[in-house]
């Protein structure tokens, strides 16, 4: 099975590069068969790209230990389920599961588009296996999955042999939100080739703008949905599973996947700018290229070792394909901007300084501004090592700092942003739309404070959220009057069929709600208190409000590790709320590594995060180490929200019929509307 | 009598039984725990700072014996009396400037913190410039949404004809 898993690798590799070659050569001759066949090539690269993963998977799941892969990161009693996450446990595993990836896009675009953009596709073809080049080229023969296990026989050969038993999966990563993270955070990072491929491929076929930009912007919305969601899972898993009480340590691989999510947030607003009034175009271009090229980036700092992570694959060799990957899609992408520059020629024009139109460059400012300061902040201790041989720390207070007004200033222009009318703003009208949302964000402030949250950026956080909250519901309550008072709908249903008119629009305003429900559990952060102690059966602690009360400890062996349990009772007062049954559970196979199940008691004011932290090393006696994080769980309630609002947002518009009826559609008009479901109902608000 | 020295005996062994239990659980105090956040746990393993290690991955997740021993140096430190800046310089000129978990506000560290003012002054700058010369501009026709800007080019007209016929969905 390996050899024929390396193989189908290696005919990919043939197809990929048969893909482009022949992909090119269609450009330049527009034969029609060739056009055809590079596509098919195209479509054999991916399906041939899904039989080598799978292939692995089939050495995974019978247990072959003659396999080098399969002995690093799967063992005999490693349950079925983390068979499929090895896969992806290890460099060259996750490296072939990132060209599988990519494969289902790249697949689906070929399908979807195969009658279609007759002009773009052979251009879009050629990059997408431009790209698979490179992430075969690596498969094939720089960090090749299928590689067997040989040592030297008496006569002095090498000849291949088998271990009895592997060294097992990382028992961090035996997890169940960890075979779920990296594919989510994966589709992300693969999902922006899409965007990448079509940008580039009109700017070399000179198509005409507002068509790739709408075809790219489902696929941008796809993506972001999927680097989203990985986002948040790694953060839950880092809370649920390291035990260190947190979600996010500005960790440089956090961070990496932070950038492209930053820069692919401020294209999704900038493009309603070129789809609307025809300008940046420019700036479009070269947003969705940084994403892509933060995306290599993100997987070159991941992997290379360049920055110190705790994340695993540091120290691998594959740096220098990443460089030279980054340099070469630099060097295309500009090459291709000198040449074609005139085509993105833009109309730029401001009817006012107050308006829609200037809130989104704000926007896009603060997002390129958070997306620079991360990737510098991230990039800084390299930096000082170069220049003054001394490496510097830029640990996570520094990113507190610097981000936080950032972010508190881009949620700020959440709310402002959908109050100032495109064109123009007039100052009455500003007058009447912030009224009402100032005075509850100020409540909503005041209420905070009231309630114990003294801190300042918490305090403004919490306004800034009953701010944006508020317009949002204003949206969504006037747009529902509107159609309420035309067809006699109880005003929720009015909403929802509102939105379900206008799903881009009211969906964005549901992923706006989701990430104000994320900054809520963000700003629990400044409270965060913990205590740790070494109890004896009987004894208690006490952490706010909670009294824990230690009532068994015990050890027990289980398939592939031994657990030490705890039974904690947590009382409130007198009473008693629940029981939590915190783990530390000691891998076998593994040297000296350890997973901690955390016991967390969630409201929606507080987390209680109880951690089994082992015996003390000195008294012997079993610790526990508790946390109380306020509000936490808002964040993942948000993460929820982001993705119901993306894929609303997806949906196709449902036909205003009922309201167009007193008021007959104009066919112009109809296909407007039509093409560019962007266009609200009701522009503006007055 | 006897029975009173024996119970301070009694007292006394207890209490020195008890010592080692109490000194374990209270090794370093809040106020060098509240310091250790700012430097970082010098392990190599775990990437966090000394005051909050909770060394994930390790057998123990608490503070790992080099933060340990980093808590129980802050106290020392403390012990003499001295603040929690001669604390921080203190470990820097010990271990170096990786110590301290944010880049100092001094030297190349400085640069790390000006960056971000940087690009944000720059961009406020160069935006509140693009705005102004897009705003001068005298207002265009009224044309529908999705055309803007659309040069009176048929070529490019019949182009975006074939393109929105193709892309339909």
């Amino acid at each position: 099975m390996d050899v024929f898993g390396s193989f189908t690798l290696l005919l990919a590799f043939v197809c990929a590069a048969y893909a482009f070659v022949g992909g090119i050569a269609a450009i330049l001759t527009r034969h029609p068969l060739l056009v055809k066949s590079t596509r098919q090539a195209g479509m054999a690269t991916c399906v041939l790209i899904f039989i080598a993963t799978f292939s692995l998977e089939y050495l995974l799941f019978s247990d072959n230990f003659s396999q080098a892969y399969v002995v690093s990161h799967s063992n005999r009693d490693l349950s079925a389920f983390y068979k499929v996450a090895a896969l992806w446990s290890g460099q060259e595993g996750s490296l072939l599961f990132w060209s599988f990836l990519l494969s289902i896009y790249v697949i689906s675009v070929l399908i979807a588009y195969r009658n279609k953009n007759g002009e773009l596709m052979p251009y879009v073809g050629v990059v997408l296996a431009g790209v698979q080049i490179f992430f075969l080229t690596l498969n094939n023969f720089v960090e090749s999955p299928f590689k067997t296990l040989a040592a030297v026989n008496a006569s002095g050969m090498l000849e291949p042999f088998a271990r009895m038993d592997g060294n097992g999966l990382n028992p961090l990563l035996q997890y169940p939100e960890m075979v779920i993270h990296p594919p989510n955070l994966y589709s992300g990072y693969t999902g922006f080739t899409i965007p990448f491929a079509f940008a580039l491929a009109a700017l070399l076929a000179r198509y005409p703008g507002e068509k790739w930009i709408h075809l790219t912007r489902k696929w941008t919305m796809v993506a972001w949905c999927f680097q989203s969601l990985g986002i948040l899972l790694g953060a839950h898993w880092a809370y649920a599973v390291l035990g260190w009480g947190g979600y996010w340590g500005w960790d440089p691989v956090e961070n990496a996947s932070l950038l492209p999510w930053l820069t692919g947030t401020a294209f999704l607003h900038s493009v309603m700018m070129q789809e609307k009034r025809g300008m940046m175009k420019v700036w479009n271009v070269w947003l969705v290229f940084c994403t892509f090229l933060l995306c290599i980036l993100g997987t070159f700092l991941t992997r290379s070792g360049v920055v110190s992570s705790v994340h695993a694959f540091a120290n691998s060799h594959i740096g220098p394909w990443f460089v030279g990957f980054l340099m070469l899609t630099m060097a295309v992408c500009f090459a291709a901007y000198a040449k074609n520059r005139d085509y993105l020629k833009t109309e730029n024009m401001l009817d006012s300084m107050i308006s829609r139109e200037s809130s989104f460059l704000f926007n896009n400012l603060l997002f390129l501004i958070a997306c620079i300061a991360v990737l510098s902040g991230t990039l800084f201790p390299v930096f000082s090592e170069w220049f003054t041989n001394n490496r510097i720390s830029v640990g996570a207070p520094f990113f507190n700092k610097v981000m936080i007004p950032i972010g508190l200033t881009i949620l700020f222009l959440t709310g402002v942003g959908p109050l100032l009318a495109w064109r123009k703003t007039s100052a009455d009208s500003l007058k009447r739309n912030f009224g009402w949302p100032l005075i509850v964000g100020l409540l909503c402030g005041v209420a905070a404070f009231a309630l114990g949250y003294h801190d300042g950026a918490s305090v403004l956080c919490l306004f800034l959220c009953g701010f944006v909250t508020w317009t949002i519901g204003m949206e969504f309550y006037r747009g529902g009057k509107v159609i309420a008072s035309r067809t006699g709908m109880g005003l929720l249903m009015a909403s929802h069929e509102l939105a379900m008119r206008n799903t881009r629009r009211y969906g964005g305003y549901v992923v706006h709600f989701g990430m104000v429900l994320v900054f809520i559990g963000l700003a629990g952060a400044a409270f965060n208190t913990e205590a740790q102690k070494a109890m004896n059966i009987g004894d208690s602690m006490n952490l706010g409000k909670y009294t824990l009360v230690l009532q068994s400890a015990d050890t027990k062996a289980e398939k592939n590790y031994t657990a030490q349990r705890m039974i904690v009772e947590v009382l409130e007062g007198n009473k008693q709320i629940m029981m939590l049954y915190p783990e530390k559970r000691q891998f076998q196979g593994t040297e000296q590594a350890a997973g901690t199940m955390v016991a967390i008691y969630s409201t929606l004011r507080e987390d209680l995060y109880v951690v089994y932290a082992g015996m003390d090393p000195d008294t012997n006696m079993p610790v526990i180490h508790a946390f109380l994080n306020p509000l936490v769980k808002w964040i993942w309630l948000g993460g929820v929200w982001v993705v119901l609002g993306t894929l609303l947002a997806l949906a196709p518009n449902r036909r205003a019929a009922l309201v167009m009826a007193g008021a007959p559609q104009t066919a112009s008009s109809a296909i407007a509307q039509a093409l560019n479901p962007g266009v609200p109902l009701r522009e503006g608000h007055d | 009598m006897i029975k009173a020295k024996r119970i301070v005996y009694l007292a006394v062994v207890l209490a020195l039984a008890a010592g080692p239990i109490v000194l374990a659980q209270t090794a370093y105090s809040q106020r060098a725990k509240e310091i250790a956040t700012k430097l970082k746990c010098m392990c190599r393993g775990c990437d966090m700072s000394a005051g909050l290690c909770a060394h994930p991955g390790g057998s123990f997740s608490g503070p790992c014996d080099t933060a340990k021993g980093m808590l129980k140096e802050v106290d020392a430190h403390l012990a003499k009396g001295e603040s929690e800046q001669q604390i921080i310089d203190a470990f820097v000129a010990e271990y170096g400037s990786l110590v301290y978990v944010e880049p100092p506000k001094k030297g190349f560290g400085l640069v790390a913190w000006l960056m971000p003012v940087a690009y944000s002054v720059v961009g406020l700058g160069l935006l509140v410039f693009v705005v102004r010369k897009w705003a001068m501009k005298p207002p265009a026709p009224a044309v529908p949404a999705g055309t803007a800007g659309a040069a009176p080019n048929e070529a490019l007209a019949r182009a975006r004809a074939q393109a929105s016929r193709e892309t339909e969905d």
